[in-house]
């Protein structure tokens, strides 16, 4: 077993294959977009290799080439002294060489057979520029979201912080994409144990490739088999910048738009960053809204199923007329009629999710509208449960972060189960279960359910209710920052004529 | 065998004390006490619920008295009073009554399960699947144990609010007059209340679990103090909703005061009360078939979670085993009577072993 990983390692890393210089660049030379020339001058002359796809093209002929031909180089040493830019580097180390190569460095070599060479950097450093966030925007506030290159997003940060506290330790996972990735984080602020154990995480991976954030997100998440959501991802700098300043740790990775953040709780999941650009009583008004939301989206169908199938003494005259006039015509059972309704919802959203945008508007449409009514006057459903479905589909959107809201709406399945075999007890005892699984869920190592449980009422002042700014002058507790105090409040009331 | 200190990071914190030793008095008890402690003590049923309850306030005085001496659990007490073998068979015994207080409850929720909602409820798959949820907030460690107490009591809690609806036809003369018992009929009122507070005794094995144990005792009278004035107030509601002929053939005296709570949108409260009771009643077995668990892995080299299992299953077995409401019964009033004699004659007992144990040792 062990050998073979070896052996598997070994076939990836051909510098080690490779004996010497030469060697490596007769192999570079399989690919079309690797160039070289020699550059001969009347008593010396030097070889030059590139990839004309990593390399920039025009500063290589502009700012480095004439340096290196005013004069006749003699040795190596010469190079890093005569070319004014910062990074060049003599090396005989082929691991080092083909790294660089492939990171868009050029190799100057003074003949043929030299075992040594010149890497100088002139990497072409193409990049979407910064664009508006489209998951995470926001009426007001900053309009800035993260892109693909890590370097413009840690400048990003770097440009709201600009303290020298904020550290970004860099490290490389994937043994083929080699990909860059970067833990933020505020030195003196956010916890040691915290800050240690993402590096660690991250250093234990062992896979081929990363493309995302996401991925990355996944294999350092504290437990892989549950549905929720462990680390917040987010496309905002600013958020960013905020939570660093609380102590959390930030994770950014090469060619993903995406940071990760933890350690996070549940409640951080139906905060949006918005609720800091208003006032605190709007604010905490919406998170209010979010959460009924959120337990309408999970639990409202399910106790339709449950009250229909077993236990129509529970509504009262009035109501039930309303009830049963609208299901006279049903010949499904209400779970039956449940599941119809809650698939087709799921059925349009992905469809909607794989459609371009202008599409996926028609498809919105179609189906909601025509379907709807369709299923309604077929007989299929009732429309009480239609108006239901689509509410708690509806509400299910309210949660800020995309990856709660898939969660949410997952979560009704099992519920609906349970609702059908035993009723509201069966509703009981399936949220029991959620409630176990919450308890036993952390996000690097700290309580998943903080501050409800463990229950610290410092820390729900900015939980269910967002209280003023100038009460949040403490850093939340189970952050366990090394500084715990943010700010002194300074309190000065306006007095009129009353107060005199 | 394992000893019994516990890593800190393991431990909570003291004040979910409050929480574990209220929801694990608050159970099935509290649905039908009323019929069994009126039986005696008529319309004096609320004093003796009232002064059952605040003489165990002195148990539990007395249960941190020992522990705080023992620094450890119910097993290193037996262990270091009574010798190796005569406190292995005590421990034997305690584990016993934590395994039968866990069947009682189980049994007697899905008894009122099967009577009040689902008559054909099927007790084997109803029985497994909540067991299964036990194992698994037992699988999460102590912690969990401690949050699912914390969740079964804050998220029912508003089923307090529903003793409002008989407030409004009750009838608060038949209170009056009061002391119209003699003392032994209200003793007996307070025995048969006591089914209802028990317990608490499994604080003899989640001490060595909580931080600063000993700060943890004002939280835990806090907590029975809670379960005392909730009781007390359920049965004057009782008493005074129902008349003395009508309550000695209710049951589930609690339940049947839903029936008449009324909303817009909600006629037959009950279903959504029975059906909220199973997150009342999760905290109560998780916490008795922990203790139960820990006390054999204490005692021998057995993990707790290869112990847990068992249990589980003997739990569901028994609870299987009894069918009809006598025996049901009879379940109840054992388990009472066990948990009686163990909060009134043994932990006094205890106590003045230790107490006598500890003069002698001194002088000897």
């Amino acid at each position: 077993m062990v050998k073979k990983m070896f052996r598997w390692l070994k076939k990836n890393h051909s510098p080690d294959k490779l004996k010497n210089l030469p060697e490596l660049i007769r192999n570079l030379q399989d690919s079309g977009d690797f160039l070289h020339h020699e550059s001969k001058q009347q008593d010396s002359s030097f070889f030059i290799y590139y990839f004309k796809t990593l390399v920039h093209e025009t500063e290589l002929n502009d700012h480095i080439l004439p340096y290196l031909v005013e004069k006749p180089i003699k040795t190596l040493e010469e190079i890093p002294e005569r070319v004014p830019i910062p990074g060049v580097i003599i090396s005989n180390d082929l691991k080092e060489i083909c790294e660089k190569v492939m990171r868009g460095f050029v190799i100057i070599r003074l003949n043929a057979n030299a075992k040594e060479c010149a890497l100088i950097p002139s990497q072409v450093k193409k990049a979407r520029a910064v664009t508006q966030p489209e998951v995470e925007f926001t009426v007001v506030g900053s309009k800035e979201a993260f892109v693909e290159s890590l370097d413009t997003n840690i400048h990003l940060v770097r440009k709201r912080l600009p303290v020298h506290e904020l550290k970004a330790y860099e490290l490389t996972i994937g043994k083929l994409t080699n990909t860059k990735v970067v833990v933020l984080y505020l030195d003196g602020i956010a916890n040691e144990e915290n800050v240690n154990t993402v590096k660690q995480r991250l250093e234990d991976i062992k896979v081929d490739q990363i493309v995302d954030s996401s991925v990355l997100m996944q294999l350092i998440t504290d437990d892989r088999n549950s549905p929720f959501p462990q680390l917040i991802d987010t496309e905002r700098p600013d958020r960013v910048t905020s939570v660093l300043c609380e102590g959390k740790v930030v994770v950014l990775s090469d060619g993903s738009p995406q940071a990760l953040i933890g350690p996070t709780t549940l409640v951080e999941f139906f905060s949006a960053f918005e609720d800091y650009f208003v006032n605190w009583i709007v604010a905490s008004s919406a998170r209010l809204i979010r959460i009924f939301a959120i337990l309408f989206s999970i639990l409202v169908t399910p106790v339709y199923v449950a009250t229909l199938t077993y236990h129509y003494e529970l509504i009262p005259k009035d109501l039930l007329g309303t009830l049963v006039s609208s299901r006279q015509r049903i010949p499904l059972p209400p779970i039956l009629e449940a599941i119809f309704l809650e698939l087709s919802i799921e059925l349009l959203r992905e469809a909607g999710a794989r459609l371009p945008t202008k599409v996926g508007q028609t498809i919105g449409i179609v189906g909601g509208i025509v379907i709807g009514t369709a299923s309604v006057e077929a007989g299929l459903t009732s429309n009480v449960l239609l108006i239901i479905v689509a509410l708690s589909a509806l509400a299910s959107f309210t949660t800020p972060v995309y990856r709660m809201s898939n969660t949410i709406r997952l979560t009704r399945f099992p519920f609906l189960l349970f609702a059908h075999l035993w009723g509201l007890l069966g509703v009981t005892v399936c949220f029991s279960f959620l409630i176990a699984h919450l308890l036993k869920l952390k996000s690097l190592g700290r309580p998943f359910l903080e501050p409800l449980y463990p229950l610290r009422v410092q820390d729900l002042k900015d939980a269910i209710i967002r209280f003023p700014l100038k009460f949040q002058n403490k850093r939340p507790i189970h952050l366990q920052s090394e500084d715990t105090v943010r700010f002194t409040p300074v309190t000065k009331k306006e007095k009129n004529d009353f107060h005199e | 065998m394992a000893g019994p200190e516990v890593k800190d990071q393991y431990k909570v914190s003291p004040f979910l004390v409050f929480y574990l030793v209220h929801s694990v008095q608050v159970g099935v008890g509290v649905m039908g006490f009323q019929r069994i402690s009126a039986k005696a003590a008529g319309n004096d049923a609320w004093i003796s619920v009232l002064a059952a309850g605040l003489s165990l306030n002195v148990i539990i005085f007395l249960i941190y008295k020992i522990m705080m001496k023992e620094k450890g659990d119910l097993i290193s007490l037996h262990q270091n009073l009574f010798g190796k073998w005569l406190g292995g068979c005590l421990s034997l015994i305690a584990i016993g009554y934590f395994i039968a207080m866990a069947i009682t409850v189980l049994r007697t929720y899905i008894e009122v399960v099967q009577v009040w909602m689902f008559p054909d409820l099927n007790k084997w798959i109803f029985g497994t699947v909540l067991l299964f949820l036990v194992y698994y907030c037992l699988s999460g460690g102590f912690r969990v144990v401690a949050g699912i107490a914390f969740f079964g009591v804050v998220l029912p809690f508003y089923l307090v609010l529903t003793m409002v609806f008989p407030l409004f036809y009750g009838q608060f003369r038949d209170l009056l007059p009061f002391f119209n018992h003699s003392f032994m009929e209200m003793y007996e009122g307070a025995k048969g209340a006591s089914l209802s507070y028990l317990g608490f005794t499994t604080l003899f094995m989640y001490l060595p679990f909580i931080k600063d144990a000993e700060k943890s005792h004002r939280w835990a009278q806090g907590g029975h103090l809670l379960t005392v004035l909730i009781y007390t107030l359920v049965m004057i509601t009782t008493i005074a909703f129902f008349s003395t002929e009508q309550l000695d053939k209710t049951i589930w005296a609690t339940l049947t005061t839903w029936k008449i709570a009324e909303m817009p949108f909600v006629q037959r409260f009950e279903y959504i009360g029975i059906a909220s009771w199973a997150l009342v009643i999760l905290p109560n077995i998780c916490i008795t078939v922990w203790a139960a668990g820990r006390g054999i892995r204490r005692l021998s080299r057995i993990s707790q979670q290869n112990a847990t299992i068992p249990i589980l299953i003997v739990v569901l077995i028994s609870s299987g085993v009894f069918a009809r409401r006598e025996s049901i019964d009879l379940l109840n009033q054992y388990t009472s009577k066990l948990g009686f004699y163990f909060v009134y004659v043994y932990v006094p007992f205890l106590f003045v072993v230790q107490y006598i144990k500890s003069k002698v040792g001194r002088s000897g």
